[in-house]
């Protein structure tokens, strides 16, 4: 069977609002989830904004 | 991962092997507890990145204040230690962890996934290199990122506008758009940034609300607001904020010599040459795919396109050229928020199809002792007095604090640790539990809202109800905020445990609810967002009811013919419904319609009737709402009595047709924004500028010799369709700009529509004959969806469309649980979009959908029988509809009780701040927890 | 001895309580007399909470969120 070969865990590249959304998705739907990201700390460019981040935690 | 790369894609759809190269932190992760006093040592200083330039940082830095994880960071770069070992070291020195390892080296790591995501996202166009309106050669020419970190209170400013050359308080600002945008002479990026104009807008009114009496302008070659709301808060800037906003193109930017003020010159809207001066001018810059993005793609072996994005198809936006790489967000092309938390789910959604079987293979839950049962036991409580390294001890004496504790109510065990969130003190407070016997704990430490989950886990593993701890905040409220006055910080920490102590004296142990799932979806509307939510979540393996009211499928996408990218949409949507039809998890209902709805997340039952009025009752865990949306009829533009004039739809129909009127024309006129924009309809259609511009260039094109104009408000090809226009203007189509207020007068001259509108570049009005004129119709929300709304309890907007939870962060969830939305139901949007967002919905479904039972927090109201006699005050406070009132029975007697519904309860507690009878309560904050606070807190 | 009131204040954990965290994370120093107690929205607090505080001597209450 080639689905027996399937793993069942996922690689996310970027740490952004996009990936982390996809990381959280994935991980609440029962896959193992790797989230790389290049900085330091994940957030992406949204954590930079002023006025539209309207929490102070980035939902991980 | 942090500080990683991508180096190598090896292996194929559903297992590759992925090399990982993780770069030294220099610090280490599991020690560190972000308490800054490496920072405040380092001596040197760089540019900090988050700041985009308009701040510092040191060579040791975290990289923003909430940054997650919150832990340190050595820049190899700036470091002194790092390039010459032995010359600083203060970091090392200072940090009473022991986190910094100058010895740490690059990490590589090799791992086995089903599928990779890539959601690398975009770099704002740098405009130094070009000198973009002597940007990086004058200082007050700025970039709209360091405006953001200006008007930021975590900025460099603190939030006050001020002028880099000089720190003067800024008072008049000009915006400049589509820097790096729109632009192939200057930066070789010929594609529309698509959040630009927003963010600008944005950004002025906030300048405005920071600096009263701040004169703001925008100056713009189209305004592009195009997404939900947007056109309201364009409308609202004008207006209530007065931002000024002028259509030209700005001819140059220079400085006054020795004040820094910025002069413009540009031509007005009455074609004369004008100057003015500025405190400030901001660029707009746009977004790009920076080039270690596009090294990855090209490590990962995918296709990208002209404008440098990752190239999908429009009916799968999140894949990629190579199966089981997805991709998500900016990557993909430029976009905002919404439309990029939409990606991540849909990617998301993407891969749990390709994986599905083998969901939960590599997922674990973790388990926990059995609960040890303590209602009847004496509370014993115990306090952990945390030092946070010297972030608390240094200011709070936390031996007297401990002394003091030692001497409370119930206290029966007390000790003080270095770190109580490390590991170690967290098997070490799991031991004591157990061999002190403590039913009670108290943390004095940090703050509950990031460390709370921690600790219940930690009473979890000690066989302890989670519930039953309660954290004295004595460093966020105390050590960190009276750092000279450590006497009174000392006796506030002792005041802090003394409540906390209190209050946990009364807790109680409390149940988690578990509410079992039906495994089912139920999606409404069988267009191409309803086609496609129901055909991924079978994919995932789990049952869909798809109801449609009509006797087909396909929706509004039947009457289109191309995506903007050229893809031939009825052969998509045929694959598609084929898909659907072959996929015998789907239950398609035609000619349905939803008649009645009962129950709430995971439990939803809702009743269908057919054409025949024939009923049948569907269980399902989650419901997608995909009911699309209607055409306008005009009234206007002689519509309704020439046929020489027709809608955009029936113009693609009768020039498919060949038909004679349409094909023998000479002269085209398309009108935009016809019933959008205007009036009770403040919203953009999102899709008209595109289509009329695609139908434009194929009339031309079938015959360069026809005359085509295009009269239009603002050209909103955003993002690659750019592309389209600018390849409409190279073949000579004509497009005229009209303001609302000059709106196109329309005359049937019989065999002849005469067009007269006012054109903005000869400044005179122009009359145009035309054979035929096509109107670009608004999109209008389905009259019924507010009955729909109704049954499933969900929000519709102002404009009839249907409410997501959250702008910005919830773009698919509904404020009610377990409820989604998705394509033109949603806001007008194209095809590619609507996938998208239908994709998102089946992700966000599919993790409620993957689960046996949803688990609530416990922290929810709970009736008190003996106290409440249904009087109902709370009823209608109740944000979240939880309480519903009831009839009991008590010694015969027949009398009112309200009901709550643990699932919906969010434990705000509104009911309880109402109740007069103490006949509601919230668990773990119970009116008598918080008296019992407020009287420890006066006691001494 | 100079007067040093005692302030009672509720903070809703989602806006205010997080944003007497940041005080601490932004190192902001303020007067020491203010005990805050968390609730889940100022929405729960019973006006009876807010008779009691000042009843048992607090000399200003706040409820913010």
């Amino acid at each position: 069977m080639l689905d027996n070969k399937k793993v069942g865990s996922v690689m996310i590249v970027g740490g952004g609002v996009t990936g982390m959304q996809s990381a959280l998705d994935l991980a609440d739907s029962g896959y193992y989830v790797y989230l790389v990201e290049k900085s330091g700390a994940i957030g992406g460019a949204m954590a930079q904004l002023d006025k539209t981040f309207p929490t102070n935690d980035c939902s991980m | 991962m942090t500080l990683s790369e991508v180096t190598n894609i090896a292996g194929t759809a559903g297992n590759f092997q992925v090399t990982v190269k993780e770069a030294p932190r220099y610090v280490d992760v599991d020690k560190c507890i972000a308490c800054g006093a490496c920072t405040e040592k380092c001596p040197k200083k760089v540019d900090s990145e988050y700041n985009a330039g308009t701040g510092k940082r040191k060579a040791i830095y975290v990289k923003y204040a909430q940054a997650v994880p919150l832990k340190y960071q050595i820049d190899p770069e700036a470091c002194i230690w790092l390039k010459k070992p032995g010359a600083c070291g203060f970091c090392q020195t200072v940090c009473d962890a022991g986190a910094i390892n100058f010895n740490d080296t690059e990490k590589i790591h090799e791992i086995n996934v089903g599928a990779v995501v890539l959601a690398p996202g975009f770099e704002a166009f740098d405009p130094k290199e070009a000198k973009v309106w002597g940007y990086g050669v004058q200082p007050n020419v700025i970039t709209a990122m360091q405006l953001e970190r200006y008007l930021s209170a975590s900025g460099p400013s603190e939030g006050h506008l001020v002028r880099p050359s000089d720190h003067k308080a800024v008072n008049k600002v000009a915006f400049l758009q589509c820097v790096g945008s729109r632009d192939e002479n200057l930066c070789g990026n010929g594609y529309c940034s698509s959040v630009c104009c927003m963010y600008a807008i944005k950004e002025a009114v906030i300048a405005k609300d920071h600096v009263p009496g701040l004169s703001a302008t925008i100056f713009y070659m189209d305004m592009r607001t195009h997404g939900k709301e947007f056109e309201r808060y364009l409308e609202r800037a004008k207006t209530d904020s007065g931002v000024r906003f002028v259509r030209c193109r700005v001819n140059g930017v220079e400085t006054d010599g020795n004040t820094n003020d910025l002069r413009i010159r540009y031509i007005n809207e009455q074609g004369r040459q004008v100057e003015e001066f500025f405190d400030m001018v901001v660029l707009s810059v746009g977004l790009q795919t920076p080039k270690h993005v596009l090294a990855l793609a090209e490590t990962a072996g995918i296709q990208m396109t002209v404008d440098k994005f990752a190239a999908t198809s429009d009916f799968a936006p999140v894949q990629t050229s190579r199966e089981g790489i997805f991709t998500c967000g900016a990557f993909a092309g430029p976009k905002d928020i919404p439309q990029s938390v939409v990606e991540g789910s849909a990617a998301a959604a993407a891969v749990a199809d390709l994986l599905a079987p083998a969901r939960h293979q590599l997922s674990t839950a973790a388990t926990f002792p059995t609960e040890k049962d303590i209602t009847n036991d004496e509370p014993r409580v115990g306090v952990f007095i945390c030092h946070c390294g010297s972030n608390i001890a240094s200011v709070v004496d936390v031996a007297k604090v401990e002394e003091y504790a030692a001497t409370l109510p119930h206290v029966t065990y007390v000790e003080r640790n270095l770190f109580s969130c490390s590991q170690d003190t967290q098997d070490m407070i799991v031991k004591r539990i157990q061999e002190q016997n403590l039913n009670r704990i108290v943390i004095a430490a940090c703050t509950p809202r990031t460390h709370e989950p921690l600790f219940r886990e930690t009473l979890k593993a000690a066989g302890l109800n989670e519930y039953l701890v309660e954290m004295a905040n004595i460093r966020n409220h105390n050590s960190w905020v009276h750092t000279k006055d450590p006497a009174h910080a000392t006796a506030k920490a002792k005041d802090l445990v003394r409540m906390a102590a209190a209050k946990v004296t009364f807790c109680t142990a409390l149940k988690p609810i578990s509410v079992p799932i039906t495994q089912k979806g139920l999606v409404i509307g069988g267009g191409v967002a309803g086609l496609t939510a129901a055909l991924n979540l079978a994919e995932q393996g789990f049952e869909v009811h798809l109801v449609e009211r009509t006797n087909t499928l396909g929706g509004n996408a039947l009457f289109l013919k191309h995506t903007w990218s050229g893809e031939h949409i009825p052969t998509q949507v045929k694959k598609l419904i084929e898909k659907v039809l072959a996929n015998d998890k789907v239950i398609v209902h035609m000619e349905s319609e939803i008649s009645k709805v009962e129950g709430f997340v995971g439990n939803f039952e809702t009743t269908i009737k057919n054409k025949e009025g024939l009923t049948r009752v569907i269980a399902h865990g989650i419901g997608i709402v995909a009911t699309g949306a209607g055409i306008m009829t005009p009234h206007e533009y002689c519509y309704q009595t020439s046929k020489r004039v027709v809608t955009a739809l029936e113009f693609d129909r009768l020039h498919e047709l060949k038909e004679k009127h349409v094909h023998s024309a000479r002269n085209y006129v398309f009108i935009q924004c016809v019933g959008s924009r205007e009036g009770d309809a403040m919203y953009c259609s999102k899709v008209c500028c595109t289509h009329s511009v695609q139908s434009a260039i194929e009339v031309k094109e079938e015959d360069p010799t026809r005359n085509v104009y295009i009269l239009y408000r603002d050209m909103r090809t955003y993002g690659q369709r750019e592309k389209l226009y600018r390849q409409a203007r190279q073949m000579g189509i004509i497009f005229i700009n009209y303001e609302l207020h000059g709106k196109p007068q329309v005359i049937d001259k019989g065999d002849k529509m005469e067009v007269m509108v006012h054109d903005h570049i000869l400044h005179r009005p122009l009359k145009i004959e035309a054979d035929i004129v096509i109107l670009a119709t608004a999109i209008r929300p389905r009259l019924d969806a507010k009955d729909l709304a109704n049954l499933f309890k969900v929000p519709v907007d102002g404009d009839g469309f249907f409410l997501e939870a959250h702008a910005k962060l919830r773009p698919v969830d509904f404020s009610t649980d377990g409820m989604f939305v998705a394509g033109l139901a949603h806001y007008p949007k194209p095809v590619e979009e609507s996938v998208a967002q239908a994709l998102a919905a089946s992700a966000r479904a599919a993790t409620l959908l993957s689960k046996d039972e949803v688990s609530l927090d416990a922290i929810k109201a709970t009736v008190d029988p003996e106290f409440c006699d249904g009087c109902a005050l709370c009823l209608d406070v109740c944000p979240f509809n939880a309480i519903t009132l009831v009839t009991r029975e008590v010694d015969g007697k027949v009398g009112k009780m309200i009901n709550v519904n643990k699932a919906k309860c969010k434990g705000c507690g509104l009911c309880q701040g109402t109740c007069p009878k103490r006949g509601v309560y919230v668990g773990g904050f119970t009116m008598q927890q918080i008296s019992s606070q407020i009287e420890a807190a006066l006691a001494v | 001895m100079s007067f040093e009131p005692k302030i009672i204040a509720f903070c809703c954990n989602w806006c205010s309580y997080a944003a007497a965290d940041l005080a601490g994370i932004s190192r902001m120093q303020y007067p020491h007399n203010v005990r805050i107690i968390r609730v889940m929205c100022s929405g729960m607090v019973h006006p009876e909470l807010v008779m009691d505080a000042l009843g048992q001597g607090a000399d200003g209450v706040m409820v913010l969120g």
